[in-house]
């Protein structure tokens, strides 16, 4: 079974606290339901996206930079 | 129940959800505040007529969504603006139209889809936070009215204002020939200059900037539409004592929906703007026009600039107002 994680929020996307830091997470790494995966730069502030599910991260749908709608589905994840 | 204030808590905050009134801050200009207040004045002004609030009432400005609050006392509300999925314990709510709230109604408002990016929630007797010169608006720049000054969060208790009569129980909806088209890609009613052609821009500039279709960029919020830059060829090589550009001038005051351009940015300044500076507006949204600002989502819409006259701009007011006006309402069976 897969499950998506979605973004809230419309914007940028990163998926890096900073732009030298690592990633929050990567494909394979686990997650759980209020780790946060990434930020979206939106009216000038970022705000955490937060995973909703448990599982694995299968594979990221979105890059780092790139712009996205509200709701939209950022990762996959394996259950 | 006398001596006790109703009172309504944010369970969920959402992206920015502030108090905001009509028409906000005025004249404080010269002390450094534009007048904050609803950027999509015209949903706002009709949550409000659609509750039998007085037209000063103070309510909610929602930033696409994800927000609950729970009423604790019976109200009227409303639910305006960009289309969302909204429930009151957890039964649809039905836009622009009133609803009744019993003690303890949950109000939860999902996340607009678009086109559309702000919705606003009046209550009966409106929000009342103290004011401030004049006016019960978040301001976001200068973190001030509104509540606390800025945006809700989850566990914020807000008071109600009292209904003179107590709370009415009409039900009634905007009629269907009165909603306004939402778009994601938006026509705004400008007015040429202050600082247009032929002293800043060349003609050609204006008529790049009139008719490209801009992008609206993700950084915009309540102090400005940030479009996309252009490379305008300006009627001047320098900006002469100002600076370097030929975008600067001497600083002057802004006009509430300049559309400022710095260096080749268009910028269109939006409620919470600064009120002066040193780059020229090359043109002016109409206030009928205004509203449009507060539903231009940051990610996928674009705007066009239409010119038309002051006397346009005039009768464009005129009939925004005709339309906020209870005959614009009609009975729910």
């Amino acid at each position: 079974m897969t499950n998506a994680i979605k973004t809230p929020y419309p914007g940028t996307f990163y998926r890096r606290p900073t732009p030298d830091a690592e990633p929050y997470v990567d494909a394979g790494d686990r997650v759980s339901s209020g780790d946060i995966v990434g930020l979206v730069e939106v009216m000038k502030n970022f705000f955490e996206v937060t995973s909703t599910v448990d599982g694995t991260v299968e594979r990221f749908l979105v890059e780092n930079g790139d712009l996205v709608d509200a709701d939209q589905d950022i990762a996959i994840l394996a259950s | 129940m006398a001596g006790e204030v109703a009172e309504f808590e944010i369970v969920e905050g959402g992206l920015q959800t502030t108090v905001q009134d009509y028409p906000g801050r005025r004249g404080m200009l010269a002390q450094g505040f534009f007048p904050a207040g609803p950027m999509d004045h015209f949903a706002f002004r009709c949550a409000n007529l659609l509750v039998g609030n007085d037209a000063s009432a103070a309510g909610l400005e929602v930033t696409l969504g994800n927000v609950a609050l729970r009423i604790e006392s019976p109200a009227a509300i409303a639910v305006c603006g960009a289309p969302a999925p909204a429930t009151l314990n957890g039964e649809t709510v039905e836009p622009w139209q009133t609803i009744w709230a019993e003690a303890g109604s949950e109000l939860r408002i999902g996340i607009a889809p678009g086109p559309g990016f702000r919705i606003y929630v009046a209550i009966s007797g409106g929000i009342d936070v103290p004011i401030l010169g004049g006016s019960r608006s978040t301001y976001t720049m200068g973190q001030l009215g509104g509540f606390e000054g800025r945006a809700l969060r989850e566990g914020d208790r807000l008071p109600l204002g009292e209904t003179p009569g107590g709370a009415s129980d009409a039900l009634r909806r905007l009629k269907a020939s009165e909603l306004p088209d939402y778009s994601r890609d938006w026509e705004i009613e400008v007015l040429r200059g202050p600082q247009a052609s032929p002293d800043f821009l060349t003609e050609d500039d204006v008529e790049a900037l009139l008719s490209r279709v801009w992008k609206v960029d993700p950084n915009s919020n309540r102090t400005g539409i940030r479009l996309e830059p252009h490379q305008f060829s300006w009627a001047r090589t320098g900006g002469g004592v100002a600076g370097g550009h030929p975008s600067n001038i001497l600083d002057n005051s802004y006009p509430v929906g300049a559309v400022n351009v710095n260096g080749d940015l268009p910028v269109i300044l939006g409620p919470d703007g600064p009120t002066a500076g040193g780059f020229i507006c090359a043109a002016t949204v109409a206030h009928a026009a205004f509203w449009k600002l507060g539903q231009l989502r940051p990610v996928g819409d674009t705007v066009r600039l239409r010119e038309i006259t002051l006397e346009q701009a005039r009768e464009l007011d005129r009939v925004l107002r005709r339309r906020l006006n209870e005959t614009s309402l009609e009975d729910i069976e």
